[in-house]
Order: C-alpha cells, then sequence, then structure tokens
C-alpha cells in the first residue's frame, strides 16, 4: 500500500556525537507476563527526526509509552536529558518538555477544540502565553480554528489528528513522541501533517520520535531509524540506508 | 376545581418542590462529580453531607445565645459544614478508595457501603457522648418567619402578592434557594472556566491522556473529592435548616433520592444533577400534597396513609427512567470516532 504521496525534504541530519538527548538503554518492559520490550537500546540526538518502523506487536507503541513514563520499565536505564527517568509518572516527564501524541489520538471528545489546547497547555500558568499557542496551533492547522467552538468528539478523524498534534505542541515540546500520525487519514492529511514534523523539527529543532506504519513517509523525513520486531531491534542507522535495505523494503515497504 | 384554587395550589406544589429540590440537587452533585472522575458511586456521600448537617447543627448551638447576626451565623455553619465535608470527603477518597484502584468496580462499591455504616456510628457516637441523638436546629430569630411579612419593608409587595394568591414561602426558604443558587453558579464557574475545572474534565474522560498533558490525575481526583464534600457541607446545613431536626441516619433517605436525582439527569452530568433533583423535589411534593397513593386508593381518610409515601415517587421515576433512557435525561452515551 503506497500512497503518491511525496515526503517534504527532512533538514540536514545535526550532529550526533556528544551527550544524545535521549536514550534508552536494555530497556525491559512488560504488559503483566507479556514481554513487550525486550532489551531495547535507542538514542535521540537533540534536533532529529527518529523513526521507528516495525509489523504489529513489535513494541513501537510500548517503547513511546515506557519513554513518556506512561508505563514503566521493568528493567534498563532511560535518560532524557541527562537525568533517569525510568518509573517516573507521564505527568512528570511531560513537565520536562516532552509530548506524546498518543495511538488512536485520545482527544477529549467532551471539551471543545479550544479546551482541549487549553488542556494541552495545562502546565501553563502565564494566560497570555497560553493564548500565543492556541493561535500558533490554529495557524499550523486552520481547521481548527474554524472548528474553536466545537466539540472534539464530533470531528473527523483528519480533524482529530490535527488536534492531538497541536495539543501536543502548546507547550513548545523539545521531545516530541508521535504515535501513528497518518493512522486513518487521507493521503492529503498525511502529507499535511508530515509536512508540519518536518516545519517544526526545522523552526523549532524539535526532536521527534515517530512511530509510523507508513514506512516510506516516515524513511523520507527521518534522519535516523530504527526497525522493531517482536520486542527486539532489528536494524538501525541511517534513514536513508534502511529505506535501501532489502529486508526492510520486503517486509515494511511493500515490495516483494 | 376552580381557577382561584387550582392556582395557588399549583405554585405551592412547585415552589415547595423547588425549594426540597434545591437540596437535592447540591447533594446530588457530590455523587454526580465523584461519579464522573472514578465511576464509582461514593455512597458514603449521604454521611459526608449529615456531617456537615451536624456541624452546621453545632455552629447554630454554639451560637445560640450570641448576639451575632443572623445570615453571619448561618455564613460560618455553611463555611464550617463545606471545610469539615470537604476534607472528610478528601480523606475517604485517600484511605478507602485509593488503594482499591483497579480493583474489580464491585469493591470499592462495597467499600463505599461499608464507610457509610461506620461514618453513621462515629457521627452518632460523638453526639452521644453529649447526651444528644436527635438534633433540633436552633436557627437564628426571623427565618422561620413569613417571607417580606413585615409592614413597610422594601420587599413587602412580593411577600404581599404570595400571601394574596395564597402561596406561603418563609425566609429560610428564601435564603436556602438563594444559596443553593450561589453555589451551583460558583460551581458552574470552576468547572467551566478555571484552569482546575478544566482539568477535572479531562481526567474525568481519559485520565491517562490528561497525564500525558502534565496533569497528576490523583490531585484532580482529590479535588473532585473536595468540591463534592464542600457541596454536600452546603446541603446539609440547608437540609437541617429546612427539616429542622436531623440525626445520625438522616443521611440516607435524602441521599439515595439525590442519587436517583443524580442518575434521573444523567450521571456525571452536572446540569443532569441539578435538573434530577428539582424534578424530583416537584414530583415528591405533588405527591406528598395530594397523598395521591392514598386517593387512588381510596385510603386517603385513613391517617396512616399520609405524606410520608410521597418518597416512593423519585423510585417510580427512577425505574421509568431506566427503562426509556437509560443514560439519564442530559446523560451522553460516549460515541468517540476511531
Amino acid at each position: 500500500m503506497t500512497h503518491p504521496t511525496t515526503a517534504p525534504t527532512p533538514a540536514e541530519a545535526p550532529s550526533t556525537s556528544g551527550t544524545p538527548m535521549l536514550e534508552l538503554t536494555d530497556i525491559h518492559s512488560y504488559y503483566d507476563h507479556i514481554h513487550a520490550l525486550k532489551g531495547i537500546t535507542l538514542k535521540a540526538h537533540e534536533g532529529e527526526i527518529v523513526a521507528l518502523i516495525g509489523g504489529n506487536g513489535a513494541g513501537k507503541t510500548t517503547t513511546l509509552r515506557t519513554v513518556s513514563g506512561m508505563m514503566k520499565p521493568r528493567t534498563g536505564t532511560l535518560s532524557y536529558l541527562g537525568e533517569n527517568i525510568a518509573g517516573k509518572p507521564a505527568h512528570q516527564t511531560m513537565q520536562m518538555g516532552m509530548s506524546h501524541v498518543p495511538e488512536g489520538r485520545r482527544i477529549f471528545a467532551q471539551l471543545t477544540v479550544r479546551e482541549n489546547l487549553e488542556v494541552g497547555a495545562y502546565t501553563i500558568t502565564d494566560k497570555k502565553l497560553i493564548e500565543e499557542r492556541v493561535q500558533e496551533g490554529f495557524a499550523y492547522f486552520p481547521r481548527l480554528k474554524e472548528r474553536e467552538n466545537q466539540l472534539g468528539g464530533t470531528m473527523s478523524g483528519g480533524e482529530q489528528q490535527m488536534l492531538a498534534i497541536a495539543r501536543a505542541l502548546m507547550v513548545n515540546p523539545r521531545l516530541l513522541l508521535l504515535d501513528e500520525p497518518s493512522m486513518g487519514l487521507s493521503p492529503l492529511f498525511v502529507e499535511a501533517i508530515f509536512d508540519i514534523i518536518v516545519k517544526l523539527n526545522k523552526e523549532h529543532n524539535t526532536t521527534v520520535l515517530l512511530v509510523e506504519q507508513n514506512a516510506n513517509m516516515a524513511l523520507a523525513i527521518a534522519h535516523r531509524a530504527y526497525v522493531l520486531q517482536t520486542g527486539e531491534m532489528k536494524l538501525s542507522g541511517k534513514a536513508s540506508d534502511i529505506a535501501k535495505d532489502e529486508s526492510v523494503r520486503k517486509a515494511y515497504l511493500g515490495e516483494d | 376545581m376552580e381557577l382561584s384554587v387550582l392556582l395557588p395550589f399549583i405554585v405551592n406544589v412547585i415552589i415547595g418542590g423547588l425549594v426540597l429540590g434545591f437540596v437535592y440537587a447540591i447533594i446530588a452533585l457530590g455523587y454526580t462529580m465523584v461519579y464522573g472522575v472514578l465511576q464509582l458511586i461514593n455512597f458514603a456521600h449521604s454521611e459526608v453531607f449529615i456531617t456537615g448537617a451536624v456541624v452546621g447543627f453545632e455552629i447554630f448551638r454554639i451560637l445560640e445565645n450570641s448576639a451575632m447576626n443572623g445570615y453571619l451565623k448561618l455564613l460560618l455553619a455553611l463555611v464550617a459544614a463545606m471545610i469539615v465535608s470537604g476534607l472528610l470527603n478528601v480523606l475517604i477518597e485517600r484511605l478507602a478508595y485509593r488503594p482499591l484502584r483497579g480493583a474489580p468496580r464491585l469493591v470499592p462499591l462495597i467499600t463505599a457501603i461499608g464507610v457509610s455504616l461506620i461514618l453513621q456510628d462515629t457521627l452518632r457516637f460523638l453526639e452521644g457522648l453529649q447526651g444528644r441523638f436527635d438534633l433540633t436546629y436552633t436557627l437564628p430569630a426571623g427565618f422561620g418567619n413569613k417571607f417580606c411579612a413585615a409592614e413597610g419593608s422594601t420587599c413587602a409587595p412580593l411577600g404581599n402578592f404570595l400571601r394574596t394568591i395564597g402561596v406561603d414561602v418563609q425566609l429560610k426558604d428564601v435564603i436556602l434557594v438563594v444559596v443553593a443558587l450561589v453555589s451551583l453558579s460558583v460551581l458552574n464557574y470552576v468547572v467551566n472556566r478555571t484552569r482546575l475545572g478544566k482539568a477535572i474534565r479531562a481526567v474525568s474522560q481519559d485520565r491517562v491522556t490528561a497525564g500525558l498533558m502534565g496533569i497528576d490525575s490523583n490531585r484532580m481526583i482529590s479535588a473532585t473529592f473536595l468540591i463534592g464534600g464542600a457541596l454536600g457541607g452546603v446541603s446539609g446545613v440547608l437540609f437541617g435548616m429546612k427539616f429542622g431536626t436531623i440525626n445520625a441516619y438522616s443521611g440516607f433517605d435524602p441521599g439515595i433520592i439525590a442519587f436517583t436525582a443524580a442518575v434521573l439527569g444523567g450521571i456525571g452530568s452536572i446540569p443532569g444533577a441539578v435538573l434530577g433533583g428539582l424534578l424530583l423535589g416537584v414530583i415528591q411534593n405533588l405527591i406528598g400534597v395530594t397523598n395521591i397513593f392514598g386517593n387512588l386508593l381510596g385510603l386517603a381518610n385513613l391517617e396512616t396513609i399520609d405524606a410520608s409515601y410521597s418518597k416512593i415517587g423519585p423510585f417510580i421515576v427512577l425505574v421509568l427512567i431506566l427503562i426509556f433512557k437509560p443514560t439519564g435525561l442530559l446523560g451522553k452515551s460516549n460515541v468517540e470516532k476511531v
């Protein structure tokens, strides 16, 4: 399944020497007795777009959930901005400049579009700054401005995805975790959303950890990529190299 | 029936019902807000509310012979009841419900009933130490007077008008409605306009995602119990004012009716709780005043078939609503787009 979409060009790859912004070392995570992550090691440097690709059940979502603190890793180290954050609950990591757009968007259906954005800005107390950020969000996604006072749950899937991303951007995050931003969207929406990811990365130097089923698009905009398979890291390297890899092309890029 | 008889009769039933309904509405808010964040029916809320009534009784009792302005006494009683009931509710959540987070839903429900029984007997014990069981409110002078009865007072025309159409309203009923309306306005402002209110609504819709917004859901749950408990305190004082005599066990009936009101309006919905409370107040009053059961059965002349049967009314309404609109009048079935 390849969309005839054109991916935007990513910014030049930032330096990957020095201490990474985010570093997972030998992370093991479990859902009850299910061993979901079996020793994941991963790095993201400031200003990088890092793609995580892999099939269903590979552990992509679990990796993001572990990073943001939605679940605790059982063992391994998880450092962010030089601090070990393994086991910190999500509401604390989110106050450290991280934002997570979760799987399935999870917008607040009974809050209006504006209220969703305001809740996204919960950690900001300056009302003027919140209003500025809401307007920035509307500038990124003019469609949201039109729907400002509509309940989140009454919008289409694409609009909800825009809202979920705009909501995550309210805090101007240093690290943005995106879980399947293209899921269920029309090619037009997919392109718009990938444009915005690249724009954010270029203009704000936002570090992005991107989980995608649309591996073509993800690899086109990412600087580096990791390939996950049943909870283990199979492959890692420059996104352009991964995109050329024979086994990846067969497994994830829809080529025979 | 003649119109000249019917009109004041209807107005009386409605006004009396609304006064009662406002008490139910404020109690119902405590049930519905807690249900909103935890999907738990806090059966201890009837005791949180009657604790407020006991605190109010104590304040009025202590200040009985004080020369303090009556409204100031009332304000003190309300504030003290709000603080005690609010903190009590927070404590209940912290000690009894939080450790059971994640347990099957029946477990905290049974615990809530247990907390309710413990509180009943604690209250009885505390008042029993002072040799009291039934607690009779000593309201400030004038609260029991007819509304605007004094000749020459600014509102006398309104009072006179009400009396000419045959409607009797006591000053304390008017105070009760005013206090209830002020509480509702403050709550509405907090829930819909403030950062705290938005965070509470976010937590009640999706606790995990609210965490991703940096919201500490445990703090918001505590805040909800504090607000719900404080409202319980207010309603306790209003209830004591209206009915005059209470005891440690008086919370059960109004508690269960207010819970019915919350379900009627759509549990989890704040406007629903208010609407449900007012409706049940009017329905109960209508049944009580007309003694409809006594009349239908031809037993109205029996002294034992009287207004006390009016409490059946709210439950008939509950059964009907659960059959025909299980989500309640203003309740929403959460349909989310995937």
